[in-house]
């Protein structure tokens, strides 16, 4: 069986469906819909960061590099004024960046723990500045995107992107392969090599496992992943800047990850709505939301390292023990 | 460009790396003895630039503000680090990255909260006011080459401490064994809150020199941590030496690619550290 453990089949058979109804109950309140949308794209953004660093153990600070890449990777290479098609863009975009990927990683993962981090931030940063100087591509403004693709398949189009109800579950629909897709892999004899190098990597490496090249593929396909995330958000907001490449941004989706629980995958998807959540709230009540925000992250480091999913699992544990 | 620019910037490069010196010192000097990743070892030099703005106005000396800012920067430094730092000693890298993450949302609240958002400026100290003519045409702000000298004289002074001193060999002892060092019978958790402490000075002095060059505005902090990052990159973690020479060497890259290469001035220093990293991954001088 995928799933695994009660909390992950609870959190599925709760989730989705909620999800699929979701617009219904919103009787198509656009601002409600998009906000959704945007914790979906989010949340597949923080699930391949999850990936990395929950079952990786690479802990990256660099990872909005390849969010932005999406999306900047989209303005140069489609068409101002003529609509492409999405899923042939989807594939353009996912195999550059993990290209880019490939060639970062070859450098990036030569180094582990604190270098690690702080070389995957200089990266992040040096895209950051590269897109903010270049006058090419509008600068800190960013670029916009007047056309968006359409989405046929042997010539059946199954979603309108200018519908913000047909994005949503596009996005939605990403998000749920994204989920199938890491289960997948982290159950696949592939994921069994990367728990093994967590465990012992000096072991796994006698055992013939070339690690190295298992660590790069991780951060090869979560790249590709989160360069996927960063392509729909540009679509749904028709506009690229570099704040999407800034290291706050890979900084929240840490956040979020904790907020979740670091390494269950789903737990992705319960901390970003939960720190969207969170955001929303706090910042209608207050403006110094980020003084709340900030304890509680603190809070959550000190005394609840698991996340919410964390604390489901043992929720529901204990009424397996009794 | 002919050699009295250069001059200039040369002298601007070398006194911009000096400052970043003196950041990153107190990061590289955290990270050596305790192991801690220190994000919110920026926030420390807006926090030093803030109270340096907000003491000049209500006490009108610059001397007496910069005093005033480094002795709160050194509480607040032991406060942080009896209270939250503490708890990281035993705790994984990422751990560290959150909880200080965490202490950059509250720094970053409670700057808007006191100081609100709008960019503040200091003003030079009217003593240190005054130019030296180079040319006919340009002229050099004495206050500059004040940053510099008081930079110099602050690694001089660190270099002592920890080369001469019975709390500087602590410092080296703890970086190397912690375990030795506590057997011996010294109070290791108190030679920690030093060093943090210190380390928190040096970011707030820092920001408090550089508020009269620089313009006080919210996220500097972040801005000057990641190019710290860079440097002790570059000169290797944990390594005061090293942070010395990665900080004069960004200092110079950063200056002079903003006068070559206008466009890609902001990434240069990142390229270059990137280059210092596939020849040596450790840094130049790691320990």
């Amino acid at each position: 069986m995928l799933f695994k453990k009660r909390a992950e089949r609870l959190f599925m058979w709760v989730f989705f469906p909620l999800a699929l109804l979701m617009p219904m109950f919103l009787e198509q309140n656009e601002y409600y819909v998009n906000k959704l949308t945007t914790i979906m794209i989010l949340s597949i953004f923080v699930m391949s960061l999850d990936y990395l660093v929950g079952k990786c153990g690479l802990i990256t600070l660099g990872h909005a590099m390849f969010y932005g890449l999406g999306g900047y990777l989209f303005v140069i290479l489609a068409p101002e004024y003529e609509a492409v098609n999405f899923w042939v863009y989807t594939f353009y975009i996912c195999a550059i960046s993990a290209a880019i990927a490939l060639v970062i990683g070859l450098l990036v993962l030569r180094t582990s723990g604190i270098y690690m981090i702080m070389i995957t931030l200089a990266f992040a940063q040096m895209t950051f500045y590269y897109f903010s100087g270049s006058i090419d591509y509008g600068g800190t403004d960013g670029v916009f995107v007047y056309v968006k693709p359409e989405t046929s398949i042997f010539g059946l189009s199954l979603f309108d992107l200018d519908n913000p109800t047909h994005f949503y579950y596009l996005c939605l629909l990403s998000l749920f392969n994204t989920l199938l897709f890491f289960k997948v892999l982290v159950r696949s004899q592939f994921g069994r090599v990367v728990d093994a190098i967590q465990v012992n990597p000096g072991r796994t490496t006698a055992l013939g496992y070339n690690i190295f090249v298992y660590k790069l593929m991780s951060y090869v396909v979560a790249s590709a992943l989160g360069a996927y995330a960063g392509y729909l958000f540009t679509l749904q907001y028709g506009f690229v800047n570099p704040s999407m490449l800034s290291w706050t941004t890979s900084g929240t989706a840490l956040v979020m990850l904790i907020l979740g629980g670091i390494g269950s995958i789903y737990g992705a998807i319960l901390g970003t709505i939960t720190y969207e959540g969170l955001h929303y709230t706090l910042e209608h009540w207050t403006e110094h939301w980020m003084l709340f925000m900030g304890g509680l992250i603190i809070l959550m480091v000190m005394v609840f390292k698991k996340g919410i999913a964390g604390f489901l699992e043992d929720l529901l544990e204990k009424r397996d023990g009794k | 460009m002919d050699s009295t620019l250069f001059i200039v910037q040369l002298i601007n490069g070398i006194q911009y790396g000096l400052v970043l010196f003196l950041i990153a010192s107190g990061l590289t000097l955290v990270f050596g003895v305790m192991g801690i990743l220190n994000l919110a070892h920026g926030s420390m030099y807006m926090v030093g630039a803030y109270l340096a703005w907000y003491f000049v106005q209500h006490t009108g000396s610059f001397a007496l503000s910069a005093f005033i800012s480094a002795v709160i920067a050194l509480c607040i430094g032991v406060v942080v680090e009896r209270t939250l730092i503490r708890q990281l000693y035993r705790r994984n890298h990422l751990d560290q990255v959150l909880l200080t993450i965490g202490m950059i949302f509250v720094f970053n609240a409670l700057q808007s909260l006191l100081w609100g958002n709008d960019p503040l400026g200091v003003e030079v100290p009217e003593a240190l006011a005054a130019s030296i003519p180079l040319t006919g045409i340009i002229e050099y702000p004495v206050y500059r080459i004040f940053v510099a000298v008081f930079c110099i004289v602050v690694a001089a002074a660190m270099y002592y401490v920890i080369n001469k001193t019975r709390l500087g060999m602590l410092i080296r002892a703890g970086e190397s064994n912690r375990e030795m060092v506590e057997c011996l019978g010294v109070d290791i958790s108190r030679l920690y809150t030093i060093v943090f402490a210190i380390g928190v000075m040096l970011a707030a002095v820092a920001g408090v020199v550089a508020a009269p060059i620089s313009s006080i505005v919210p996220g500097m902090g972040e801005h000057i941590l990641i190019s710290c990052f860079v440097v002790v990159v570059i000169g290797g973690m944990g390594s005061i030496k090293g942070a010395f020479v990665g900080a004069l060497l960004v200092g110079l890259v950063d200056t002079f690619a903003s006068v070559l290469v206008p466009e890609l001035s902001s990434m240069m220093i990142y390229v270059f550290m990137a280059f210092v990293l596939l020849l040596k991954p450790q840094g130049l001088f790691s320990s």
